[in-house]
């Protein structure tokens, strides 16, 4: 049964990662007899295995609830749930841009966080109308008015309203669907113009090609018509057109303001972008919508998969992925090491190492990744400009006038005790600091701005530690800025292996050189002939060490009968080196040397 | 066809070699993987009827090739008492003819060695008596669970070189305990006995023998003890001809020689492999079953293998590496095909050259070479 466009209200849920935003919808759905008691499991919009496993929302579910009013009248809710991680502020942004209002949950013992900030801003650039949700107020610790005062103070909203729930306890649940209904605007639109549909999101289904996730502006949407997408200017015939009830139901039409799904037939998601705006191809609009914040991924990392022949199974499951995932980004590379593979793109360190374990579940492919690493700017001696996406990139030291690197500026949220510790951090970390305020006596807010590279090795991980789980953080990019980097190459027998160099600041780059050596002498196994190791900085080694050559490794006694049977230890200890990675002169255990590969990733105490 | 096999080249072999296993011991080393089981007057003697019912069943295809060279192994042949050994006898003297100068070599552990054995193989035709003596210090041969000790392991060198056979001691290095020290004494105090060969190994944990399943605590590293025999026993006078073996010149055992340069041999005995005409072939290791398949007119086979081509010449070499005298490469050509040296010399460059051997026309293994032997084999499979 279909409301008028009055009676539609496109929400979504932002707050701070683990302030109980999946359980929240997961109530808001059952209240709504959306999903019975039967079928009801937690985090129900979090499909993806990885998303329970780790207890957090990446890909954005829509779901439409009907929903009776305490004025009688029958409403339709559509739900758009959205990540809570800094790194998928992206998905965030373009959920937001498919509603008019947003549930802001803050947490009643943790108050406003980080994200609660950030995320709550981007939800008033877009225009929408915030209702603000005091969550978790059956814990012994909640601080409501504390919370809510927070929330005025720091975040700007007015809490005179401010609604109390428990979302595991079911308590509040109506009053925040009653809030959704009087405060959130419906959506405008005219039925009577050309369509406009929003692709909001689409994922790759084996079967049925890219399902688009829409939401209609204007005009209305069927079965059977032929659709434009307007960046490509490719059409297709609509094949089916449904809402989510959370799992896929077919509708006849959509109409202005609704939310739903789009198939038809589309093979590749080039034809299909996101945000791109869908048309009618009888009459089409005369502009798209407004299309999305551009995001540029800020980390980068080479994928090689770890049989070298299943290269194009690797590069078949990237396009897949970037089809659900459209902020990934891969080109082609090769590596003396590793073979060809990708580098690869990503939002940050969490959007990197849920794509490489998506990789691995969904489409089975065993990767490599290599150390993670930032964008430099390099400004070359004849005056170019050099953007690097990786340490091979950069030219021979004596042409490299300056080195810059991107910059970010975290915000963080920290108990008061534990500003020192989170000062200390970021000045490990070569932070600048720029401003401290306190929120409540016993809570701060710290700004720093800090290299990005310093970030994406384990800031997070870090100043979680510090602060004993209770800091916060949130970061936007603040340009490039020079640093005295040098990159620093690893010669394995005297060849440079680019799998092992990397760009770090010249005060460290004797230290980790070091540490570097250290673990390629511990991996590398002895060979017939002594191995130099060294690292350096152009031609300048700064760190050297040798692994000794292997001494003994004979087959005892062959006699006849033995023959046979030594052929195959020998056949076998052939095939075993064959998944050894061959480095010039050497060979490495394909397993050292992705352990190599992963302590890489927590170097740098 | 590139290749030709031997036959074709020379004709029927004129002379091939023979191993026997007898498959008993008294007690099992708990490192030890041969077949052998308790020696009982029953096994014995259903073991060698149906040794005679073996050799049947290889006359049926055709006479018999005279045999050059013969190891009685096992086991521990010198378990079996003078009318077994005589029994045996027989029926080896009434199928083979042997050469003249064959030469015949019978594995025996001092435990069981008596004078009586010694002068039954003389007057037949032993001319080496290869003695598991392993070591001489009686704490080595505790850890090892030898049967027998330091003083009997002396006697019975001296009763062999008494009799004027050749002997050859096998020595066991990297046990639980053993130090360098202790293994020098072992080896000069073998040499002063008057050893001609010497046969080194070192202990390998087994899958299938108890130190397999649990390796002992503080084995000893191999590389010291080996780089000394090496060392030691070239300076005094035996000659390492191979990985594990070190001979006075001109006593080498020419029967291992053989196995490592290609040569055909049958095997005759419960778990003993041949190798005839390019096929290899292993023996049930099972004297029940190996009796039964005899009686029913069965070869007792359970395995065998024909390698070809690239496998085959890539083995040849890998065999010819463990000896002294190396590869030919006139040989390779010949034999495999004349890309053969070439596809040698790539496997090898990048070595370091002290692995090797200089010699004009031939690639052997230097003593430091024989050390990291596996490594380098590696490398010539195809």
């Amino acid at each position: 049964m279909k409301v008028p466009i009055e009676r539609i209200r496109n929400f979504c849920i932002i707050a701070h990662v683990d302030h109980g935003k999946s359980t929240l919808a997961d109530r808001l759905l059952e209240a709504t007899t959306t999903v019975s008691a039967r079928e009801m499991r937690e985090q129900i919009l979090d499909t993806l295995e990885l998303e329970r496993e780790r207890g957090i929302t990446i890909k954005l579910v829509p779901v439409q609830m009907k929903y009776r009013a305490s004025d009688g009248q029958d409403y339709t809710l559509n739900l758009i749930d959205t990540p809570g991680h800094v790194d998928f502020t992206y998905e965030v942004s373009r959920s937001l841009a498919a509603c008019e209002g947003a549930l802001l949950i803050v947490d009643a013992a943790q108050g406003v966080e980080a994200q609660t900030v950030a995320n709550a801003y981007l939800a008033v650039e877009q225009g929408l109308e915030i209702v603000p949700v005091i969550n978790k107020i059956d814990l012994p610790s909640a601080r409501p008015e504390q919370a809510a005062k927070e929330i005025e103070e720091v975040v700007g909203l007015d809490c005179s309203e401010v609604l109390l729930a428990s979302a595991k306890e079911g308590t509040g649940i109506t009053q925040i669907l009653e809030a959704v209904i009087r405060k959130v605007p419906p959506p405008s639109g005219d039925r009577d113009s050309s369509l406009q549909a929003l692709v909001f999101d689409s994922i790759y289904n084996n079967y049925r090609g890219v399902i688009c996730y829409i939401r209609v502006a204007n005009g209305t949407i069927r079965t059977g018509d032929t659709v434009t997408f307007m960046a490509t200017r490719k059409s297709f015939q609509v094949e089916e057109i449904g809402v989510f009830g959370p799992d896929m139901r077919p509708v006849d039409e959509l109409g202005p303001g609704e939310v739903g799904y789009l198939i038809c037939n589309i093979k590749s998601v080039e034809e299909a972008r996101v945000g791109d705006t869908v048309t009618s191809q009888r009459i089409p609009a005369k502009s798209p919508l407004p299309g999305y914040r551009k995001v540029k991924p800020v980390v980068f990392c080479g994928f090689y998969p770890i049989e070298r022949d299943e290269y194009p199974q690797l590069r078949d499951a990237l396009e897949k992925l970037q089809m659900n995932d459209a902020a990934i980004f891969f080109e082609p590379e090769s590596s003396t090491a590793l073979g060809f593979g990708f580098r690869c793109g990503f939002l940050g360190l969490l959007h990197m190492e849920i794509a490489r374990e998506r990789l691995n579940r969904e489409f089975g492919v065993d990767l490599v990744a290599t150390a993670p690493n930032v964008i430099y700017q390099i400004r070359t001696t004849a005056g170019e400009m050099i953007e690097a996406h990786r340490p091979s990139d950069f030219p021979e030291a004596s042409q490299i006038e300056e080195v810059l690197e991107p910059f970010i500026k975290i915000t963080s949220f920290v108990p008061a005790e534990y500003v020192g510790k989170v000062m200390q951090l970021c000045q490990d970390r070569r932070g600048f600091f720029l401003e401290m305020d306190y929120i409540t006596p016993q809570r701060a807010r710290v700004v720093y701005e800090l290299p990005l590279a310093e970030f994406i090795i384990d800031f997070h991980d870090r100043l979680k530690s510090v602060t004993r789980g209770f800091g916060s953080i949130d970061y936007e990019h603040s340009g490039f800025r020079a640093s005295n980097l040098v990159k620093v190459d690893i010669l394995i027998g005297g060849d440079p292996v680019d799998a092992f160099c990397f760009v770090c600041h010249a005060d460290r780059a004797y230290h980790r050189g070091q540490e570097v050596v250290r673990k390629l002498k511990e991996i590398i196994p002895r060979q017939l002939f002594e191995v130099s190791l060294q690292a350096a900085i152009g031609k300048r080694v700064i760190v050297r060490q040798n692994v000794k050559p292997l001494r003994k490794d004979v087959l005892a006694k062959c006699y006849g009968g033995d023959i046979t049977r030594k052929r195959k230890l020998l056949e076998k200890q052939k095939e075993g080196k064959k998944r050894m990675k061959q480095i010039g002169r050497i060979s490495l255990p394909q397993e050292a040397f992705l352990a190599f590969l992963k302590a890489g990733d927590e170097e740098e105490e | 066809m590139r290749k030709r096999s031997k036959r074709e080249r020379s004709g029927p072999p004129s002379a091939i070699s023979l191993y026997v296993h007898v498959p008993f011991c008294r007690s099992k080393c708990p490192y030890c993987a041969f077949y052998s089981l308790s020696p009982t007057i029953g096994g014995i003697s259903s073991f060698l009827q149906a040794l005679e019912g073996e050799i049947e069943l290889f006359k049926r295809e055709g006479d018999l090739p005279r045999i050059r060279t013969a190891y009685i192994g096992g086991g521990t042949p010198s378990v079996l008492s003078l009318p077994d050994w005589k029994r045996l006898i027989s029926i080896l003297e009434r199928a083979f003819t042997f050469l003249p100068r064959a030469e015949v070599t019978v594995e025996a552990n001092p435990g069981s060695l008596t004078g009586e054995h010694l002068s039954l193989w003389k007057d037949w035709r032993v001319t080496r008596v290869s003695l598991g003596v392993q070591s001489l210090q009686d704490e080595d041969l505790l850890v090892a669970g030898r049967a027998h000790n330091r003083r009997q392991a002396l006697d019975s060198m001296a009763k062999i070189t008494g009799t004027g056979l050749s002997l050859s001691a096998d020595l066991l290095f990297g046990l639980p305990g053993q130090n360098l020290r202790s293994w020098g004494e072992t080896l000069r105090e073998i040499l002063s006995q008057g050893v001609d060969h010497v046969s080194i190994y070192q202990l390998t944990l087994e899958e299938g023998t108890p130190w397999g399943e649990r390796p002992q605590n503080d084995l000893a590293e191999g590389y010291p003890f080996y780089r000394w025999a090496q060392y030691y026993l070239e300076k005094k006078g035996l000659l390492q001809y191979e990985i594990a073996s070190f001979a006075r010149p001109g006593r080498w055992c020419r029967h291992n020689v053989s196995y490592w340069t290609g040569g055909e041999f049958i095997g005759l005995g419960p778990s003993a492999w041949g190798y005839m005409n390019y096929e290899r072939t292993r023996n049930i290791p099972d004297l029940a079953e190996y009796c039964l398949m005899v009686s029913r007119g069965n070869k007792p086979v359970c395995y065998s293998e024909r390698l070809e081509g690239d496998r085959l010449a890539s083995e040849s070499a890998i065999l010819a590496l463990r000896t002294r005298w190396g590869i030919r490469l006139q040989d390779l050509r010949r034999d495999w095909g004349k890309d053969w040296p070439e596809r040698m010399n790539a496997a090898l460059e990048e070595l370091p050259r002290d692995l090797f051997r200089s010699s004009p026309g031939r690639i052997a293994l230097s003593r430091r070479g024989m050390r990291v032997g596996n490594s380098i084999w590696e490398r010539l499979l195809p």
